[in-house]
């Protein structure tokens, strides 16, 4: 299970997320994020693009922002966007993956960056893993 | 839960939360607002993140915010915050993402009637000269080596390619151009993100606008800046695109990763930050005065575009567009201010703020110096944007500081649910503003409605004595990514 929804923000983007383990959670952020950058533009094109990525951080927290502004940069470089992806190992300081992208001619709304602001990776009342994350757009 | 209780009114449109409010404060929280204006202020969490920034290593006076105040992350956009040089820390979050982002004003000595038959055909010139939108790119490609010589030396850079005049140099903030920029602290990836995107828009809140003066409200610092009734004038809002973006990403990640080494503990792992004088301080420091350098060479290279379009429908020369100022919202100067009687050096942060230098600063351009620096305010799409100069005592209230802009005050999702973006264009249409737009979103999520009142922000840094206003401009062309 993982779902993603978004709440409000004056000037930013929050997007919520939750998930039944750590893994389905850093897919539903991705998920998330791809919707606000590419807002179904991607859909239906073939996968073109892999990237293997491996990410490093302090705690389960900065490394789901981490992942995503290492996501953010591949896909501002590459004008992909990295919509699955192929976790191979994943602790509270390490993610090792394999993204799979489709290249775009454009973007839906303009990311500048993820955000720790109100990032923290907790286990809700339900036993789902859940955090915010707020985007700077 | 902060309360209107918990603020002090110090003196007339400035209220204080003292230090003594909560025990990790080192500083009090100062506020720039009317007292209407703070029953707003307090619905969303800018004053939390204000007595957040209190909380800093070395911060001296206040925690100082200006009344487009609104919520952002780790500081609050218009937020000030001046640390003692050389130990005090750095935050990039105290600069934000989009480092440099500012605003240009270029006048051109026609008046409303003098091109009031062409205004769509050359609405119709800037769109197409000046790439905009979401994640598009320009036509100035650099190589790396190439893109280094424009992070060390921004605008002037651009100058000497021949994408202006010595003139435009003289009229930009640190004459577009910090020099403690050092290319080597960007990172690969920072760069690559930035080498299609000089001479850029963007998206979002960044745009082109061609307006006309208004109202002259000070004569005398109209006359300096060379603003009269009627007068047309080109509006340049953009900043360091992706590059600055990444550079922002990358210094938080590593400050973030230090902090404990120097013993800081931050209440938002925003506010991230590194003592100015450690290795990490120093490298973002010079990463982030690169990025900047970029930003004012985007809007040398944007204004060159609006020169050329200018000129394919007008005729004449490409000086005929004169650089009235050009002045910076995100990003942290080294600057020497009084604290408690004493000359001090210190690290200021502009978070959505602008620099408003009084009468004699050497710091402002000689041809204005008698006067003060021009702080330019743009307001919303479809609202007026402001002339206003420096005055002194905005060195004894706000490091020298003054507003940037309108600021916030709906979401972007609650302004899409609630205008509609066609609607939007026909009313400002009928009033005279032209609009040329990428995205009907954008268009909803920038809808006027979306921010404060202008005219009552400017009127509050105006009445502190902070900044005097000169010149009302009321747009008539917007162009937006």
């Amino acid at each position: 299970m993982r779902r993603y929804s978004y709440l409000e923000h004056i000037c930013d983007i929050r997007l919520k997320v939750e998930a039944d383990s750590m893994e389905e959670l850093f897919k539903a952020a991705l998920d998330g994020m791809n919707s606000i950058i590419a807002g179904g533009a991607a859909e239906g094109l073939p996968e073109s693009f892999e990237r293997r990525i491996c990410v490093e951080s302090m705690d389960y927290t900065c490394l789901l922002v981490d992942f995503l502004s290492e996501v953010l940069l591949l896909t501002h470089s590459h004008y992909n966007i990295f919509s699955r992806i192929e976790i191979e190992s994943l602790s509270s300081s390490r993610l090792e993956a394999v993204l799979h992208g489709r290249r775009v001619e454009e973007f839906d709304e303009d990311i500048k960056a993820v955000t720790y602001h109100e990032a923290e990776v907790v286990k809700n009342s339900q036993g789902n893993y859940e955090s915010v994350i707020v985007f700077d757009i | 839960m902060i309360k209107i209780t918990d603020m002090k009114k110090k003196a007339p449109y400035m209220w204080e939360i003292d230090k003594s409010f909560r025990s990790d404060m080192n500083v009090p929280a100062r506020i720039f607002a009317t007292r209407e204006m703070l029953d707003d202020v307090l619905k969303d969490r800018s004053i939390e993140q204000l007595v957040n920034v209190a909380t800093l290593r070395g911060i001296q006076s206040a925690a100082i915010v200006m009344p487009d105040v609104h919520e952002g992350y780790g500081f609050p956009i218009g937020g000030v915050a001046a640390t003692l040089w050389p130990s005090g820390v750095i935050s990039p979050g105290g600069i934000g993402y989009d480092i440099n982002c500012g605003v240009r004003l270029v006048k051109s000595q026609l008046e409303l009637s003098d091109i009031k038959s062409r205004i769509k055909l050359l609405g119709a010139a800037i769109y197409t000269s000046i790439p905009s939108g979401v994640g598009k790119g320009g036509d100035i490609l650099l190589s790396e080596a190439k893109l280094d010589e424009v992070l060390r030396h921004g605008a002037q850079k651009m100058v000497q390619k021949g994408y202006g005049f010595e003139a435009d140099i003289d009229h930009t903030e640190s004459r577009g151009c910090l020099e403690n920029a050092d290319p080597a602290m960007v990172s690969h990836q920072a760069k690559k993100r930035g080498e299609d995107q000089l001479g850029t828009m963007g998206a979002g809140n960044h745009f082109v606008e061609v307006g006309v003066v208004e109202e002259i409200y000070d004569e005398e610092c109209a006359n300096a800046y060379g603003l009269f009734e009627n007068q047309i004038t080109v509006l340049i809002h953009t900043g360091s695109r992706g590059l600055g973006h990444q550079v922002a990403t990358d210094y938080i990640k590593i400050m973030m990763g230090k902090m404990r080494d120097y013993g800081i503990v931050v209440p938002d792992r925003e506010l991230a930050c590194a003592p100015f004088d450690s290795p990490e301080g120093q490298k973002y420091f010079a990463a982030m005065a690169a990025a900047a350098n970029f930003a004012w060479a985007n809007r040398q290279a944007i204004m060159h575009g609006v020169r050329l379009a200018w000129r394919d429908i007008f005729g004449g020369k490409l000086e005929d567009l004169e650089l009235l100022y050009d002045v910076a919202h995100n990003i942290a100067k080294i600057e020497t201010h009084i604290i408690d009687g004493k000359l001090q050096k210190v690290i200021v942060h502009r978070k959505g703020a602008t620099r408003a230098f009084g009468p004699g600063n050497p710091e402002v351009p000689k041809d204005y110096r008698d006067v003060g620096q021009p702080v330019i305010i743009p307001g919303s799409m479809g609202t007026s944007s402001f002339v206003l100069a420096g005055a002194n005592r905005s060195m004894e209230l706000s490091f020298g500081s003054s507003c940037h802009g309108a600021g916030r005050q709906m979401s972007r999702s609650e302004a899409k649910r609630r205008v509609d973006a066609t609607s939007i264009i026909n009313e400002l249409e009928h009033r005279g503003i032209h609009v040329q737009a990428g995205s009907l979103k954008g268009i909803a999520e920038e809808a006027p409605q979306a921010y404060k009142d202008v005219e009552s922000v400017v009127n509050v840094v105006h009445e502190a004595g902070i900044a005097k206003k000169v010149a009302k401009l009321r747009p008539l062309m917007v162009i937006k990514g």
